[in-house]
């Protein structure tokens, strides 16, 4: 079972009523959100609708909204000693676990 | 509401450039590129379940990948009303954000 992980790069502002439709079906409601939908022909089609305005990942399991925001977010640069084991456990977890696929 | 500049009191002042800077040329191949690797994405993890996608196959048959396309194609389209029947693309509504790959054959 794999997922498409979609984000939404480009907005569809003043283009056909479908896109923007297609783009509420798959629950993409502003750009650099990030969905996630099991693979299947319907939702390539719909992804083949708005191929110009998303970016598309083959992934093996639904990220949470956390671990999503987690790979986008900045290293803070610094780190507090007392929590260093607990961080870099928690960091090394999340880059072990099989995210992208085709990278 | 009408706001009064020279390009809208009429006579001939053309704001738009009539052909595409290099940068400009070099971001359209890009995002032709990356149409094609959202296509191509798809249509792998789709033969990996065994499944395909009408959609996708049609896209397949019928349009020119980035590298196959004429300079040409990338950058122009056909208009009847163009003396050379071609004009620059960025001519073309929202041409950044929809796909225009094919002319009509022979122009």
């Amino acid at each position: 079972m794999s997922f498409f992980r979609i984000t939404l790069l480009r907005s569809a502002i003043g283009l056909p009523r479908r896109s923007t439709d297609v783009l509420k079906a798959l629950g993409l409601k502003k750009r650099m959100a990030t969905v996630f939908h099991a693979v299947s022909p319907s939702v390539a089609g719909q992804i083949m609708r708005v191929k110009e305005l998303v970016s598309v990942e083959e992934v093996d399991r639904r990220l949470t909204k956390q671990e999503v925001h987690l790979q986008r977010k900045p290293d803070p640069g610094y780190y507090v000693e007392k929590r260093a084991e607990q961080e870099r456990s928690e960091v090394n977890g999340l880059k072990s676990r099989p995210g992208a696929r085709d990278r | 509401m009408f706001k009064p500049t020279n390009a809208l009191f009429g006579g001939l002042l053309w704001k738009t450039p009539w052909r595409l800077s290099s940068p400009q040329k070099a971001r359209q191949r890009k995002r032709l590129r990356a149409v094609d690797s959202v296509v191509d994405t798809l249509s792998a993890a789709l033969a990996r379940n065994g499944q395909s996608a009408k959609a996708v196959e049609r896209w397949y048959a019928e349009m020119p990948r980035e590298e196959e396309m004429l300079p040409k194609d990338k950058y122009t389209l056909f208009d009847k009303k163009e003396k050379s029947y071609r004009k620059s693309i960025h001519k073309l509504p929202k041409w950044t954000r929809v796909s225009q790959r094919v002319n009509p054959p022979g122009f």
